[in-house]
């Protein structure tokens, strides 16, 4: 999947670069006059998932790398009117999110199933996590121009997930088994307990997103977007993580107008 | 530019608002983590398991006015007060109520004096339940071998089953490793199977769990799992012959810990019993040196073994280690501790071993010298 995702992203680069060494041609040049607008743009995701508000039950978080998360986004804008300041706009964007955290729990409860078995107790101890997912991902936008250089927006997306791997490893702690006053099973000299929740993954995500655009020369923008899901990363039906988690991402990059 | 900085600062702003690590909550666990009476009654240090504190003592010691002290999780509270006199003539129950009052677990605890029972029929059962689960203690886990001791206290045979419940807790109580079986010798037998803990089990690094029984405790130690077995207790005399009768069946499929097969192996069991010294550094042995520690004494060990579905009768007499000797006075003065020990895999410590494999065991007698002491 990786790698038919990179394909798709050189394609897209390109692509982009073949059509801006040609002259902007008739077309577009009319189609600008009529509203329309369009752009390419690039960018990295920073950002993780987390519960709102921070579960009482973590105690620290030790580490987070938000790790390099592409996008590459196709925008078609129509402005409206004759003074071209509203404007709505859409496309496509192929995008990965992702992040590695370690943090410290206390008395964490989970519950974790397998066919004919399953681990339930409270955790106090480390947990590492490491999560990735690409999607497929269409705003629908509304659009407002500050000035010449400056665009701003928002509006809200859906996202569906191409892949994804959600998983990590516990150590460093114990589980107290079925209740915190359990059978105490202890986890120390580097012994881990590893998990994987990747198949438990939601593959339909909604959000909401505001931006702003900043045009550095005549064909360039600079772009930032925040993007706030409302879903759980997870399936409603997986109960082993007992908060929800959102994904909240900033989205800086580039972007080529036509 | 200066939007794009107040955007991120926004961002910034909306996580530290909802993200802040938020006050610890109060403990909510209760554990005896240590506990203290006047040392010079005790032949132990004592044993802690998670519902139960046993005090090994000197034969002889008024038993009707003890004061234990426990030391608790922080914040824990005990009942009787850490320190109260009681007759501890017969096992006391004490209540630990967690720091943030939520959770209460009960503990026995228990005086025993040294020598245990030495006949073993396996026709009594208790079962491991737990009190503070959604069943309110009803729900029967597992099955733990009962001996009532002469002097009225229990002994109860240890086994792996509490690592098994980790990955298994709605198993039936039959389906654990170690359990009782109808067909025996005489009546009800030990039934000790080599069990697959599935994909779970291969998560915590323990592709199977053989069934074992040992007179002693079992303390998970995921690390080390042979160090989870602690076996032994005290005993007053010398051990002669262990008796008793086995059928034995080897699994097919022989696995490694990595839960490949290893072509051409099979699975074989192991019945042994061991009489070691207990100093201030060993004050048990486990399976990592159970039969190699430089404290053992003497040693029975099955040598002849087979694959039978017939009961098959077993006679191990002791032997003596070389160059080590039986001291009197030590054995007198409770130095010495015993344990017999039965695993269907003969290294399911270390998760090597066939799925299937089963060994029961019915009517075993430790026969030892009278009237040394």
């Amino acid at each position: 999947m990786k790698k038919i995702i990179l394909s798709i992203f050189s394609i897209m680069f390109c692509s982009t670069a073949m059509v801006a060494q040609n002259d902007r041609n008739e077309t577009l040049i009319n189609a600008e006059k009529n509203g329309w607008e369009y752009e390419m743009k690039a960018g990295i995701n920073i950002g993780g998932a987390s519960p709102l508000p921070l579960p009482v039950e973590i105690r620290s978080i030790g580490s987070y790398k938000p790790r390099f998360n592409g996008s590459l986004e196709g925008t078609v804008t129509r402005w409206l009117g004759d003074k071209k300041i509203w404007g709505v706009s859409t496309g496509i964007r192929l995008e990965v999110k992702g992040m590695h955290t370690g943090a410290t729990v206390k008395n964490y409860s989970t519950e974790i199933v397998d066919i004919d078995s399953k681990v339930a107790g409270y955790w106090t101890g480390y947990v590492n996590t490491k999560y990735s997912s690409s999607f497929l991902t269409v705003p629908v936008m509304a659009n407002y121009r500050l000035d010449k250089r400056w665009k701003l927006r928002a509006g809200l997306f859906a996202s569906y997930r191409l892949d994804g791997d959600f998983s990590g490893y516990v150590t460093n702690g114990y589980l107290r088994q079925g209740t915190p006053v359990g059978e105490k099973i202890e986890f120390k000299d580097g012994k881990q307990g590893t998990y994987d929740f990747s198949d438990n993954l939601r593959k339909l995500h909604t959000g909401a997103q505001i931006g702003a655009s900043w045009q550095a020369f005549n064909h360039f923008n600079l772009n930032a977007d925040l993007t706030w899901g409302f879903n759980d990363l997870f399936k409603s039906s997986f109960k082993t993580v007992t908060f929800n988690m959102y994904p909240i991402y900033l989205n800086i990059g580039f972007g080529y107008k036509f | 530019m200066r939007l794009k900085k107040n955007l991120l600062l926004l961002f910034l702003g909306a996580c530290c608002l909802s993200s802040c690590i938020r006050q610890e909550a109060l403990n909510s666990e209760t554990d005896i983590t240590a506990c203290k009476i006047s040392s010079d009654i005790l032949l132990r240090d004592p044993v802690i398991t998670n519902n139960k504190v046993t005090l090994y003592v000197n034969d002889g010691v008024d038993l009707s006015n003890l004061s234990p002290q426990f030391t608790l999780t922080d914040g824990a509270t005990i009942s009787p007060a850490s320190g109260t006199a009681l007759n501890f003539s017969t096992p006391q129950n004490y209540t630990v109520t967690s720091q943030d009052g939520k959770w209460k677990k009960q503990y026995t605890v228990e005086c025993t004096f040294a020598n245990p029972v030495t006949e073993y029929h396996f026709e009594d059962v208790k079962y491991f339940t737990d009190p503070s689960d959604n069943s309110g203690g009803k729900k029967q886990y597992y099955q733990i071998f009962n001996n009532l001791a002469f002097d009225g206290s229990s002994f109860e045979w240890g086994s792996g089953n509490g690592g098994f419940m980790i990955t298994h807790s709605d198993a039936a109580t039959t389906d654990y490793p170690t359990c009782q079986d109808d067909n025996g010798y005489i009546g009800k037998c030990a039934k000790l199977t080599t069990c697959s803990t599935g994909q779970l089990g291969a998560m915590f690094g323990a592709p199977i769990a053989a069934g074992n029984l040992f007179i002693g405790t079992f303390q998970i130690d995921l690390t080390d799992m042979a160090k989870s077995t602690h076996f032994g207790v005290p005993f007053h005399s010398v051990p002669k012959e262990l008796v008793g009768y086995y059928t034995y069946k080897v699994g097919d499929k022989y696995t490694d810990k990595s839960n490949n097969e290893v072509v051409g192996k099979k699975d074989n069991f192991d019945l042994y019993a061991i009489f070691y010294e207990v100093t201030s550094d060993v004050q048990y042995l486990d399976g990592t040196n159970s039969l190699t520690s430089d404290n053992i004494v003497s040693i029975a060990r099955i040598t002849d073994k087979k694959e039978t579905d017939t009961w098959t009768r077993f006679v191990i007499p002791f032997q003596m280690r070389s160059g080590k000797t039986i001291d009197p006075v030590k054995l007198k003065n409770g130095q010495y501790n015993i344990s017999i020990i039965m695993s269907s895999s003969i290294d399911g410590a270390t998760f090597n071993g066939a799925v299937g494999s089963t060994l029961r065991v019915d009517e075993v007698q430790l026969f030892y010298e009278s009237g040394n002491n």
